[in-house]
């Protein structure tokens, strides 16, 4: 992976808002094609504004985002978000169409595609996110906010970004939708190449679907690497208050009788056990 | 024995212009004093409950009741307008529409002027609420300015400072980081130490709840699937996971091993409890510490 080249590169980026908060402070960070990223931390971390900032909704305040080459600060917007797409935490302050089709159709009409290449995006993005036809015309507020959500990520999705962020996409949701939707965004990565970069704090999410983890706490980057690496930094994360899945925190408190601190799933954690109690 | 405080017969609803009811045949009975946890997917009717519990309906939403819903031994309808809802509270799971203040303060005050209290007793309660709920720094700023988790801190606190009998949360962490969901929880935890309130909480993130709940209750397409005491609720594993409940890590973990024959021990509920069984079990089998 190192010698290949990294699709967004972020070079001691720093944001503040126009009031004056400081958001993000010294970010340094490369994000290759084909990453599964979570972003971890509280609320007011930073997390989101990062995201808003690998898009080019925000411009840096200090420091440089480049993105397939292009440095955020001078490019247009437009050329942005077709590279990075940002999907809202919640659907409803995204969707502000009278229909899903047009709302899908905004994107590609906003970087002015003809109508004719608009509705092949329309209805690609469309089929990929299991967004039925029937659909089209309704509005999308009447719809149940797992659908909303999916119309969400198909208006981004029209607009083919390499990487796709999403904010928070299993608040609200149960279990079932939840596991829905990450299925979705791990086939955008697995199959269609897409980097995802997920924002939330779903830890049992977090372990089972993303490859890398960032942990971010006042504006910084408390920690980058492989999930399971991650989940064992267990001061780091005490410190942000985030806690490791319970199953992991099982295994670190008994690695005395020889679970390994990194176990993600409870599948792990049943094959040392097998192995641990066997009579020898 | 305790006394029963809810008592819910052979109970269906649908709203009206729907096809399908809402509730259908719910019968259940809660105990004064404890601790019910609610779960089920999304559209299974938890919310319809919690309403058809504090009033809300029939009294706001048109639609047909069968069967009876009894607090206090009074069907819901009997009360007089607003007497019932002294005894029952509902936090709702979107903090902002409950909110009718221009400050925290009177965000707190509001209910407690409308049950007609005296001045010094909406003191009194003021000052133990906000102490609860951690909430002194916000009391001047306006509902719409804090953040996500203070609102759900001041809605949770609004309704406390009732002292409802029964206190009934919609999903009151369903927007919240974890931290703040702790600081929740904490606050329920304090308030289940005090014994004197019913609470019946309707919650996703089952790791808070299990350790709280005295009993848990799945829905699932507006039926009471199973309702029983936490432990042996969660030996019914392969329901929940065929309705979609994802019981935490270590849960699942112990129901594998008893599964496969390793222990018949009971299910753990937190993560202590998990931590202890798993040494005497693996120390026992390999060894470690036999006395031989």
């Amino acid at each position: 992976m190192s010698d290949q080249h990294p699709f967004i590169q972020v070079n001691h980026l720093f944001y503040c808002y126009p009031d004056g908060t400081q958001a993000l402070d010294d970010i340094q960070i490369e994000i290759y094609e084909g990453e599964f990223i979570a972003f971890i931390g509280q609320n007011g971390s930073g997390k989101t504004t990062l995201s808003k900032c690998l898009n080019g909704l925000f411009k840096p305040t200090v420091g440089d985002v480049i993105v397939d080459g292009l440095n955020s600060k001078i490019t247009p917007i437009v050329q942005m978000v077709r590279r990075v797409g940002y999907v809202f935490q919640n659907p409803d302050h995204q969707l502000f169409n009278s229909n899903c089709k047009d709302e899908i159709a905004y994107g590609p009409r906003n970087i002015q595609l003809p109508e004719d290449q608009v509705q092949e995006r329309v209805e690609e993005a469309a089929r990929v996110v299991g967004l039925d036809e029937g659909f089209f015309e309704e509005h999308p507020f009447f719809l149940s906010k797992g659908l909303r959500q999916r119309v969400a990520i198909a208006s981004i999705l029209a607009l083919r970004p390499k990487v796709i962020i999403v904010d928070e996409p299993t608040t609200g949701q149960d279990t079932r939708q939840s596991m829905e939707i990450m299925e979705f965004l791990k086939s955008l990565n697995d199959k269609l190449g897409h980097t995802v970069i997920i924002i939330t704090h779903d830890m049992p999410i977090v372990a089972k679907y993303a490859r890398r983890v960032i942990i971010m706490g006042n504006g910084r980057i408390l920690a980058d690497g492989p999930t399971k690496e991650i989940f064992t930094l267990t001061d780091i994360l005490a410190k942000t208050y985030l806690e490791p899945p319970q199953i992991t925190q099982l295994a670190q408190r008994c690695v005395s009788l020889g679970f390994s601190p990194a176990t993600l799933t409870v599948e792990e954690m049943l094959d040392q056990y097998l192995r641990l109690a066997s009579p020898r | 024995m305790a006394n029963v405080i809810i008592e819910i017969k052979n109970y269906s609803w649908r709203y009206l212009n729907t096809t399908s009811p809402a509730l259908t045949n719910i019968n259940l009975t809660v105990e004064e004093g404890k601790f019910i946890g609610i779960i089920g997917p999304n559209g299974s009717g938890k919310t319809t409950l919690a309403y058809s519990l504090d009033g809300l309906i029939p009294g706001q939403y048109n639609g047909i009741k069968e069967g009876e819903v009894l607090v206090y031994g009074k069907e819901v309808e009997q009360y007089a307008r607003g007497e019932l809802q002294r005894s029952v509270g509902v936090v709702f799971s979107d903090p902002e529409s409950q909110f009718t203040a221009m400050t925290v303060e009177d965000e707190l005050v509001f209910g407690m002027e409308n049950l007609g209290m005296s001045v010094p007793e909406i003191r009194e309660r003021l000052e133990w609420v906000t102490e609860l709920t951690d909430l002194k720094p916000l009391l001047m700023k306006p509902p719409y300015e804090i953040s996500g988790g203070q609102k759900q801190r001041v809605a949770l606190a609004a309704v406390l400072a009732m002292t409802p009998k029964v206190m009934i949360l919609d999903e009151p962490t369903s927007m919240l980081d974890p931290i703040s969901r702790k600081r929740i929880f904490e606050v329920l935890e304090k308030l289940k130490s005090e014994g004197s309130n019913t609470i019946m909480v309707i919650e996703h993130s089952l790791e808070n709840l299990i350790p709280l709940a005295d009993r848990m209750i799945l829905l699932s397409g507006g039926e009471l699937v199973l309702e029983d005491e936490t432990r042996r609720f969660f030996q019914k594993m392969p329901l929940l996971l065929e309705k979609g409940v994802h019981p935490p890590g270590s849960m699942q973990f112990f129901y594998e091993l008893t599964e496969n024959g390793f222990i018949s021990n009971l299910l753990p509920l937190g993560i202590d409890e998990a931590v202890v069984e798993l040494e005497e079990l693996v120390g026992r089998k390999s060894g470690y510490g036999d006395p031989r």
